[in-house]
């Protein structure tokens, strides 16, 4: 299994320098009077677009990232071209289900609000009972930040987050990989 | 939905997912370099989750701190010089 996730990434990385070359040639050959901190997001960003679509959507966070990327109009330059047109629809389809998935889970958290405090009343009877309740307690807070994180995970369920989690990490340390060894090479010409 | 159908749909998939969630808790602790380190099997979920959020956290540090360092790299890059062309035809 090692294996599989070494070719994965090996992979992963080719794609990413591909797209992440393109977009930089995109950001900074455009302007060339930019300040520090304009270059910086731009060259953020076209990582980040770049990972993503280097993903070719086979995960929900790499979606994502380009929705939410779609949403300013002076990133659609950077995102056509990197991710080509297809994305647009998924985009809107994607759009409508989030949407759809808001909606319905607002209504739900209205029933569950009133199941929590029917919950609530009942004492917890063992010592071990109450262990896991706060067990349960703490995981449920910390896969609430770890929806904050993980682009895309206000919309996922728990189960989904964790599995999007693992997959982002993996991409993550890609995207760190590449960007360590062009600062180098950049540094060394220098 | 009545709210009976959906308690027993949901303990239905509790049962499915829990193993389920203990391998990718597993393969998550893999990643993980704290936790690998210290060599230890005994990390709760909990702690494995707060792991994983403290990785993802200093990750994205890391990026941020390498596009910073990219871009000023680059606004110096504007010299006369066979190495800046070298960097100017690659990246811009």
């Amino acid at each position: 299994m090692q294996e599989t996730i070494m070719h994965n990434s090996r992979e992963l990385k080719k794609e990413f320098i591909k797209k992440w070359v393109q977009g930089l040639h995109i950001c900074c050959s455009s302007k060339k009077q930019m300040n520090l901190l304009e270059r910086k997001n731009k060259i953020k960003l076209s990582a980040d677009i770049a990972l993503a679509s280097a993903k070719n959507s086979t995960t929900c966070w790499s979606k994502a990232i380009i929705s939410k990327a779609e949403k300013d109009e002076q990133n659609m330059i950077l995102v056509n071209n990197l991710s080509g047109s297809g994305s647009k629809f998924m985009c809107a389809h994607q759009k409508v289900s989030c949407h759809k998935r808001i909606t319905s889970k607002k209504i739900l958290k209205k029933s569950y609000g009133f199941r929590k405090k029917m919950k609530k009343m009942e004492p917890c009877d063992h010592g071990s009972n109450l262990a896991t309740c706060i067990a349960k307690r703490l995981v449920k807070k910390r896969t609430q930040v770890l929806k904050r994180l993980v682009p895309g995970g206000e919309f996922m369920d728990e189960f989904s987050v964790i599995k999007e989690a693992l997959d982002y990490i993996l991409s993550l340390r890609v995207q760190v990989d590449v960007m360590k060894n062009l600062v180098n090479a950049t540094t060394i010409l220098n | 939905m009545s709210s009976r159908r959906s308690g027993e749909s949901s303990s239905e998939t509790l049962k499915i997912t829990d193993a389920q969630i203990v391998q990718l808790l597993s393969k998550l602790k893999q990643l993980l370099p704290e936790i690998r380190n210290r060599r230890s099997n005994k990390a709760s979920a909990s702690k494995v989750l707060q792991e994983t959020c403290n990785y993802v956290r200093s990750l994205h540090r890391e990026v941020d701190d390498l596009s910073d360092r990219l871009s000023q790299l680059l606004s110096t890059v504007d010299a006369e010089s066979p190495e800046a062309s070298v960097i100017r035809s690659l990246i811009m």
